[in-house]
């Protein structure tokens, strides 16, 4: 889904470019799959991890570089080009079928996101769920201590806040490991300190952290 | 005057000059982007003439403007301009068009983009029917085995032959087995061959999406003519336009005017004719008439030797234990097993390394596993205790003696490593320990990893259970 599902301040827009992704072990393919495309092994490719783990992120990088449409149900007639589907799992099968073979026929692309990976969705048409199991597919990991402190950095700058590293490791020890938990405290760490004009100390962020 | 702008004066002068452009811009061009053009009017001097989209429009006017605008004023000295506008309205002939339209909304100015690749296709022809087709699936790239046998020789001989040896052919069997792969391999084989042929290959889906725009478009006529002017039809997954009454009605009286005219036509399903729920008898029985050929689910010596073949095509080195565990692991269809392969290649070439048994398993990890249900501290710290025979109360217990406390060790790691819980919250499942100990915990069991083979292995496994 877009980035708005993240509880984030209105002044604030996550930058959505490709040079603002944190580019990790964890989601390195996935980000080489995007910065080959149009040479995919497939003209499907499906990009899966759980919620912020950076999907929305690669799928608007993508629909930037390819004009892709995003779509939310079947077209009744044309299909665009290049097409990205946000969890399309409660489309019909028959209409989740019908737009894959009419891309590959068209000679275009389609890219899906979604939390579990395509190959396991629960599919009563065979056709659809062997196409579905045949797509390559890469996995988003759930970011790493290193790479939570990474992108917490880049929201924090993002917000126009510099936060010292010491600061940065305890939040990142103390949260769940994904970029939603990491958004989540950083709105939180950047409400209190305009709040109370604090700066964004370890006593600020430990503040926060017990309050949660 | 008014007689030299009738209707029909009008007409007869647009006919004239649509032969004059013919003539002038040759055959395919005129296809492509003057015969769609319609005459849309005229109001004292200036004539104008409809295309169906806005790509067509700039196009036609950048190039074809003054030609369109000099024979018209010879034709009709009273016509000074000629406009190109675009008629929303009128059903666009092609598919293709719709792709030329997202053409036009890209930056690039229309006047010096050269001309697409792919022009306008003229609305009647076989080509704009026909699916392209795959051009890895030829009967060269096609694996044999018992399992699929006969519908290969039948398929074969659908190709060779001079004369139509059985219709219809009828391929059926599970989803990804090869029935798409040999109807395409028919059509590159006469393609080849006997390019004087008329093919057409197509889904049913699309068929039936042909079938309602020519109704809609009151062009039926030559829906009809097109279909039944082929040498061999190819229907892909008839199964779907069963149920849909009067496509499958427009089908069967296609198949029965190609049939009569011994022309050969071909069709795919997902089962025989006999199974086919919701088939009208008369089609039933009329489609038992040719050859059924069926295509088993593939063994496993068949499934190594598409492998194989697909391994050696792709030029990346996979060991031959990964194509056996492939083999082995993906035995539902062809489609899952090449796709399968196809993840290991691309891979392997995006990254450089070569492919091992273990990368290929964690690349296939959603197709090989059940689900991917998340493990939780519980699971691990039950599993690690069994692993080790320590009791389950050991892992929260303050005990700090070696037979104990590194099995709990071991335990935070993987909690650390598997699950996405924070230091705090595993400390708190380990008996309310503090965080600083599960970080200790950690950086000892990465160092012992690193130093002792032995107990890196000991670890791995574990995870490997834990983790699938």
């Amino acid at each position: 889904m877009a980035p708005q599902q993240l509880p984030l301040d209105l002044e604030y827009r996550p930058a959505l470019g490709m040079a603002d992704f944190v580019i990790a072990p964890g989601n390195r393919d996935a980000v080489a799959w995007i910065d080959r495309w149009p040479d995919w092994p497939a003209h499907a490719l499906a990009i899966h991890g759980p919620k912020g783990s950076g999907k929305s992120h690669l799928a608007h990088v993508w629909q930037a570089r390819s004009q892709a449409a995003f779509l939310e149900r079947a077209p009744a007639e044309d299909v665009p080009q290049s097409v990205v589907l946000d969890e399309p799992q409660g489309w019909p099968d028959a209409a989740l079928l019908h737009l894959y073979n009419r891309l590959r026929e068209a000679g275009g692309h389609l890219l899906i996101v979604s939390e579990t990976p395509p190959a396991r969705w629960p599919v009563a048409l065979p056709d659809l769920a062997s196409r579905l199991a045949s797509i390559p597919a890469v996995a988003l990991a759930a970011p790493d201590d290193d790479l939570l402190i990474a992108v917490m950095a880049k929201q924090f700058a993002d917000r126009g806040l510099e936060v010292n590293e010491d600061v940065l490791r305890y939040v990142a020890s103390r949260v769940e490991r994904s970029f939603a938990a990491a958004a989540d405290i950083v709105a939180r760490i950047d409400r209190a300190a305009l709040a109370q004009q604090r700066k964004v100390t370890l006593a600020l962020a430990r503040d926060i952290m017990a309050s949660l | 005057m008014t007689e030299l702008n009738s209707d029909s004066m009008l007409n007869a002068q647009w006919a004239r000059v649509r032969g004059r452009l013919r003539a002038e811009f040759g055959e395919a061009t005129f296809r492509s982007w003057l015969k769609p053009l319609n005459l849309a009017g005229k109001r004292g001097p200036d004539l104008r003439v409809s295309v169906p989209s806005r790509f067509m429009r700039d196009w036609v006017a950048t190039h074809y403007a003054d030609r369109l605008k000099a024979l018209w004023s010879s034709e009709n000295p009273e016509v000074r301009s000629v406009e190109v506008i675009v008629d929303a309205h009128r059903p666009v002939p092609d598919l293709d068009l719709d792709n030329l339209d997202e053409a036009a909304n890209e930056d690039t100015p229309v006047s010096t983009s050269p001309i697409p690749a792919t022009p306008v296709r003229d609305d009647d022809s076989v080509e704009s029917v026909s699916a392209p087709l795959d051009p890895r699936l030829t009967f060269e790239n096609f694996v044999v085995g018992k399992s699929n046998e006969l519908a290969h020789a039948a398929a074969l001989r659908v190709a060779e032959a001079d004369s139509v040896p059985f219709n219809p052919l009828f391929l059926y069997g599970g989803v990804g087995l090869g029935k798409t792969h040999l109807m395409n391999a028919i059509a590159w084989h006469i393609r080849t061959k006997k390019p004087e042929k008329k093919v057409i290959y197509l889904s049913a889906e699309k068929f039936m999406y042909q079938f309602i725009r020519a109704i809609r478009n009151k062009n039926t006529m030559s829906f009809k003519e097109l279909f039944r002017s082929v040498d061999i039809l190819m229907v892909d997954d008839v199964q779907f336009i069963i149920g849909k009454d009067s496509t499958q009605e427009e089908f069967f009286h296609t198949f029965n005017a190609l049939a009569d005219q011994n022309r050969q036509v071909v069709l795919s399903a997902d089962k025989s004719p006999s199974d086919l729920e919701g088939l009208e008898e008369r089609m039933r029985s009329r489609l038992g008439w040719g050859l059924v050929a069926d295509i088993h689910p593939t063994t496993y010596e068949l499934r190594l030797g598409i492998l194989q073949s697909r391994a050696e095509q792709s030029g990346v080195p996979i060991p031959h234990k990964v194509l056996e565990f492939l083999a082995h692991r993906i035995s539902s269809n062809v489609r899952e097993l090449e796709g399968a392969l196809t993840r290991i290649t691309a891979h392997a070439t995006l990254v450089g390394h070569p492919v091992t048994l273990e990368s290929a398993q964690e690349l296939l990890r959603d197709l090989l596993r059940a689900n991917d249900r998340r493990v939780t501290i519980e699971e691990i710290q039950k599993r690690v205790a069994e692993h080790f025979n320590i009791k389950l109360a050991d892992m929260q217990s303050p005990r700090r003696a070696r037979q104990v406390a590194r099995p709990r060790q071991i335990a935070m790691f993987l909690a650390k490593q598997l699950t996405t819980r924070s230091l705090p919250e595993i400390g708190r499942k380990f008996g309310g320990r503090d965080h600083t100990t599960v970080m200790h915990a950690v950086k000892k069991v990465e160092e012992l990893c690193t130093a002792d083979s032995g107990f890196a292995e000991d670890v791995d496994l574990l995870r490997r259970m834990l983790d699938g």
